[in-house]
């Protein structure tokens, strides 16, 4: 399953939720990721989001999407982190 | 799917926040942006540029069942770190051991081995020849090659044909091929474009091979046509030899004949010719894309990737000498 994952939150805990979103998913941009994960990790992941949010407060959004192929991204001006697995 | 990462780029890989952080350095040792990779995402590492890290990674990394491979400046491969085995199984290295020490065992995997060899060489061959190259000479050559192998006694035996199978094989590149010259095959170094491919694209099978051996019961150190302990994980080696005309060999054709890699992403210095690093790159992008390309297997009925494949040779493998199925090399059926 490929994803985007999006999040507003307070900024007492924005970098909290920055540094659990990095162990699954690709940052690709302030508060926005995207990234191949399995059903379980991603289960896994919003268990722990869900410890870190005041969900009165925060909100956290996922796009899901069967196949990476099937999304078609377009990128205006600046990339802020190109996606490769060649570094 | 998890992916693999390939760091061409010098610099340091660290752990940080219980993920990968990676920092690139230029010439000039200064820090570039830092990268980070989603440790859960990750298969393994290739690192071809010098990397700098510590034993705190290489815990975080074996926690998370991430192999590294490096490969030196000369794109040698150089050695792995494997992180601790998980699938043990004492069953399964004993009956490996028994078909290794049991000359009789022995040959009749060895044999397999040459013989889904020699069959994917010669799918190869007859493709080309079908595209008005003229193989046929080479196609004769090896036909008849591949009917002594059922005879053979000994391992060294073996070799010899396996390795004039090889040499006839290696002289059709040239007429694969349309514009390098390949002539004789060259190691250590390579003195032509085309044999610093070869080079190149094998060691990277070797590699592919020895990720999915890991991933099942069987010892890569324990070979049976390889010598064990001639070269550290010689069932790599094994396996290796069924796949590279599948995976490694189509490679280099398609790379060198739609002209992705051209003569100026080669070095050419005294004696010898390596992939310069935009060539490199746009091998392992494209060994990438091959290894997760999908086709529909026959006795399976489903869709199975090429790295799958390997994996599904190391189980028939395990089948085999834990005496449940006997083995019978992959061969390519389209």
């Amino acid at each position: 399953m490929y994803v985007i994952l999006v999040y507003d939150m307070d900024k007492r805990r924005v970098v909290k939720m920055l540094k659990l979103c990095r162990q699954y998913v690709n940052w690709i941009q302030n508060s926005v990721f995207e990234g191949e994960i399995t059903e379980v990790k991603l289960k896994e992941l919003l268990a722990s989001a869900k410890l870190i949010m005041d969900e009165e407060t925060d909100s956290l959004i996922i796009f899901k999407s069967r196949q990476e192929s099937w999304l078609e991204k377009v990128v205006i001006g600046k990339e802020k982190n190109e996606l490769d697995n060649l570094i | 799917m998890k992916k693999s990462y390939y760091l061409f780029n010098p610099g340091r890989l660290s752990r940080k926040d219980n993920t990968l952080k990676f920092v690139p350095v230029n010439e000039d040792g200064v820090d570039g942006k830092p990268k980070y990779l989603p440790v859960e995402g990750v298969k393994n590492l290739y690192c071809f540029g010098s990397l700098d890290t510590n034993s705190a990674l290489y815990n975080f990394l074996g926690k998370n069942q991430i192999g590294v491979h490096f490969f030196d400046y000369y794109e040698h491969y150089t050695g792995s770190f494997m992180p601790k085995d998980y699938l043990l199984s004492g069953k399964v290295i004993v009956n490996q051991v028994e078909h290794y020490s049991s000359q009789k065992k022995r040959m009749i995997i060895a044999r397999q081995f040459i013989e889904g060899a020699s069959f994917n060489m010669l799918k190869n061959l007859k493709y080309y020849s079908k595209r008005d190259k003229d193989l046929s000479k080479q196609i004769l050559q090896i036909e008849q090659l591949s009917k002594l192998i059922a005879d053979t006694q000994a391992i060294d035996e073996l070799m010899g044909i396996e390795g004039n199978i090889r040499s006839a094989y290696y002289s059709g590149f040239g007429t694969i091929i349309n514009d390098f010259e390949m002539n004789n095959r060259t190691k250590q170094p390579p003195n032509n474009e085309v044999n610093a491919m070869i080079s190149f694209v094998n060691m990277i099978c070797y590699t592919a091979c020895l990720d999915q051996i890991y991933h099942t019961q069987l010892n890569p150190t324990l070979s049976f046509l390889h010598e064990p302990g001639f070269r550290r994980y010689s069932l790599a080696l094994d396996l290796a030899e069924v796949f590279k005309p599948l995976l490694a060999d189509r490679l280099i054709f398609s790379l060198l004949n739609k002209k992705m890699v051209q003569k100026g992403d080669f070095d050419q210095k005294l004696n010898s010719c390596l992939l310069k690093e935009s060539g490199r790159k746009t091998v392992m992008r494209a060994w990438d894309e091959k290894l997760n390309e999908t086709i529909k297997h026959r006795t399976l009925d489903q869709s199975v990737s090429y790295k799958r494949l390997v994996r599904l040779e190391c189980y028939k493998l395990v089948k085999h000498v834990m005496g449940m199925q006997e083995y019978k090399p992959f061969k390519t059926w389209w």
